[in-house]
């Protein structure tokens, strides 16, 4: 096929044959207005009405662009105080019937113009949603991360320096804080306490006696706030109690994921699943963790995100 | 009158077989070709092979750009069996897979290629068959050898056995020029004219069986589209209407066919059933809607309109009757195809002033500009995807090119003489 204008001047072409007067100039003609703004400076002051509705014989016809006739036959009453609608018949009005067509096209031609814009707007903000969506989810995203960063980062970064007695870090910072990850889950009365006192033998490298205390923790507040630390950091315990107990501890990351999968220590328990699978031999599931953590947390400042990129760079 | 016409065109395309004849120029190959011999068949009659179909099967894997054929000179041994391949030879040259065959006559007038592909590393054979066909057709059967080749080697299905259309103007000084509808195979090679005109030809496009052209011609002095059997030569004119008659496209399933007629005002969209020749219109819109094409599904058409106050694409969803546009970018996209899989539109698209031909992704949304030149128009997709080919000038003169769907690979096609414009790839062809 032809190029599209040139389909386009083929059509006018086609059919000026058809409907010539219609179709006989299908743009504006800005210089033909220019010339005529200039013979007549004073249009603004010529009357029209208050929409703009030029009203006949005002004007010669050389303004619609047709040449032939007078705009109005001479002779009408043209009122400035109340314009007369362009009449459409009558046997003198070839030349308005050429205005009025030609008025049609143009305004046929800004409705496209509009329109196009219209559709280009819609496009736009339909845009600017999507964005503005993806923006957001990266936002909650991240302060979720945020949320429970100190503790997670911290626990994390010490769990990385590897040696078993080293594994309680965030004790020794002092930072770790009960999670602020399930913070919609109202402290159960004695539950701050409890959960302390597991805590504090956490600190004091009691491994096997903050094991218990976890347990009978989780007996006494399943559903308590601070639940899903409990389980995190009975994770971290199997780890480093001797003998170790790799099984019971991915169970323990395993809980903490399906049953909390909105919790802030999500991403550090994924890294932990991660180094427990490898531990177990199973390095595919070990990958697998560890990508899905940096798939679903990449765009975190989660340091367990690094800290996986490392442990991957290392042993895969 | 008709009858006349045809008798005149079928003259013409004993007397012209070679005018405006296509030659090849590849400008810009893929960046790791493979290296592939084909070496010379063997020919099991007395006397000379009538054409040399291993020439035919280098020149198309060299053209996809994802080859490297190893020249003649330089192979060290040309075996026709299994037993007489000896990889050292081949290793030597870093050749990485041998094309071996063996081509007889089944009776007097029957060709047939048996074929053999090697892995020069595994020294083991990837593919062995077997072509057969009319000898008249013999570049045909080396075509399907390609595409055999080519579809196990890349994985793609092969689209050498597949022929082109395209229109093609002789200037005549001081006088009205020459229009000649041509149909060559799609390297170019063996040119049939099938319609010649002193009145402008348009928009030639295939029938989904290949079986079938439509075109538009002006013979009339007026435009109407005409469909025409390829076999036959018989033609049949569709339409006759005031104004604009233009751009048919046939529906995926054949029975129909869009187009486009300005015979109520503006031009519009119509679907004709070719059956009842019942017209449905598509569009109704005061501005231009134009260039229908339909997406692989039959679903839903394509349209370039500037209701928008520039032209865009459009899709037209036949079940439920909205019009939405599709392309966003830059002021003018047009003409637009799409590939088998329903995936990727070629349109033209303008760009600071040139007109490109552009690649859209209609999953994603994006749009990648394939061409350099300036004035390039007319892009038609090859029906495994891999090719599109367009018309655009070289110097004052009309060629056409091809670029790869990822814009890797480029080649031209320039006439020897007059300007080639409006290609049309055909689709799949049936066995003969």
């Amino acid at each position: 096929m032809m190029r599209f204008d040139r389909a386009l001047l083929g059509g006018a072409l086609a059919l000026s044959l058809v409907a010539p007067s219609a179709f006989s100039q299908d743009y504006i003609d800005l210089e033909a207005e220019r010339a005529r703004d200039a013979q007549y400076p004073d249009t603004s002051t010529s009357p029209s009405d208050p929409y703009g509705n030029r009203v006949p014989g005002s004007y010669p016809a050389t303004s619609y662009g047709v040449n032939s006739a007078p705009a109005a036959p001479a002779g009408t009453p043209t009122s400035l105080a109340s314009p007369q609608p362009v009449p459409v018949a009558g046997p003198e009005s070839g030349g308005n019937l050429g205005a009025l067509l030609m008025q049609v096209q143009q305004l046929q031609r800004e409705v496209m113009t509009l329109n196009g814009q219209l559709e280009e707007q819609a496009h736009e903000l339909r845009m600017l949603k999507e964005q503005s969506l993806e923006r957001y989810l990266d936002l909650d995203r991240r302060l979720g991360a945020m949320a429970g960063g100190g503790t997670a980062g911290a626990a994390v970064a010490g769990a990385a320096t590897g040696a078993a007695a080293s594994t309680v870090p965030a004790a020794s910072t002092g930072t770790s804080r009960p999670t602020s990850g399930a913070a919609n889950v109202a402290e159960q009365p004695g539950e701050g306490e409890a959960y302390r006192a597991a805590y504090a033998l956490v600190r004091s490298q009691q491994f096997d006696q903050a094991v218990s205390a976890f347990q009978q923790f989780l007996r006494d507040y399943p559903d308590g706030r601070y639940a899903p630390n409990a389980h995190y950091w009975l994770g971290e315990l199997y780890l480093v109690i001797t003998p170790q107990d790799l099984e019971a501890s991915r169970q323990a990351f395993s809980l903490l994921l399906s049953q909390y999968p909105d919790n802030s220590k999500v991403p550090d328990a994924l890294f932990k699943l991660g180094k427990v699978q490898f531990l177990k031999g199973n390095r595919d599931r070990s990958r697998e963790y560890l990508d899905r953590l940096i798939r679903d947390y990449g765009s975190t400042n989660s340091p367990a995100v690094g800290l996986a990129r490392d442990f991957l760079a290392e042993n895969f | 009158m008709m009858r006349l016409a045809l008798l005149f065109c079928c003259l013409l395309a004993v007397v012209n077989p070679l005018r405006a004849e296509l030659v090849i120029e590849i400008t810009q190959g893929s960046d790791n070709p493979t290296a592939i011999a084909v070496v010379p068949f063997a020919w099991g009659e007395a006397g000379v092979a009538p054409e040399d179909l291993a020439q035919v099967v280098q020149d198309d894997l060299r053209r996809s750009g994802l080859f490297d054929p190893v020249a003649r000179q330089d192979m060290l041994s040309r075996p026709s069996t299994e037993q007489e391949i000896f990889y050292r030879d081949w290793r030597a040259t870093q050749t990485e897979y041998v094309t071996i065959g063996r081509v007889r006559l089944v009776d007097p007038q029957t060709l047939q290629v048996d074929f053999e592909v090697f892995d020069v590393l595994r020294q083991n054979r990837v593919l062995q068959g077997s072509e057969t066909g009319p000898v008249s057709e013999a570049r045909m059967i080396a075509h399907r050898v390609s595409d055999a080749v080519y579809a196990k080697l890349t994985g793609i299905p092969g689209a050498f056995a597949t022929r082109l259309l395209y229109v093609s103007v002789t200037r005549v000084a001081n006088d009205r020029d020459f229009y000649r509808l041509t149909l060559a195979d799609s390297d170019g090679v063996r040119p049939i004219v099938l319609l010649e005109s002193r009145e402008p030809i348009l928009a030639p496009s295939w029938s989904p069986d290949g079986r079938e052209i439509a075109y538009v011609s002006f013979e009339t002095t007026r435009p109407a589209i005409y469909r025409q059997e390829l076999a036959t030569g018989q033609r049949e004119q569709l339409t006759n209407f005031t104004g604009l008659n233009g751009s048919p496209a046939w529906s995926p399933d054949g029975n129909s066919m869009a187009m486009v007629l300005s015979k109520d005002g503006s031009p519009d969209i119509y679907l004709m059933d070719l059956a009842t020749k019942r017209l449905t219109r598509v569009t109704r819109h005061y501005a231009i809607d134009t260039e229908p094409t339909w997406m692989p599904d039959g679903k839903s058409l394509l349209f370039t309109s500037d209701r928008g106050g520039r032209p865009q694409i459009y899709r037209y969803d036949l079940t439920t009757g909205l019009t939405e546009r599709v392309t966003y970018e830059g002021p003018y996209n047009a003409r637009a195809r799409v590939a088998q899989d329903g995936r990727n539109m070629v349109v033209v698209h303008q760009q600071s002033g040139q007109f490109h031909i552009a690649l859209m992704d209609l999953q994603r949304n994006r749009l990648q500009i394939l061409t350099s030149t300036a004035l390039d128009e007319s892009p038609s997709i090859a029906p495994n995807g891999s090719m599109i080919l367009y018309a655009t000038k070289s110097g004052d003169r009309g060629i056409l090119a091809a670029v790869s769907a990822d814009g890797g690979v480029k080649f031209r096609l320039p006439s020897r003489e007059g300007d080639v414009r409006e290609p049309a790839w055909s689709p799949y062809m049936g066995r003969p």
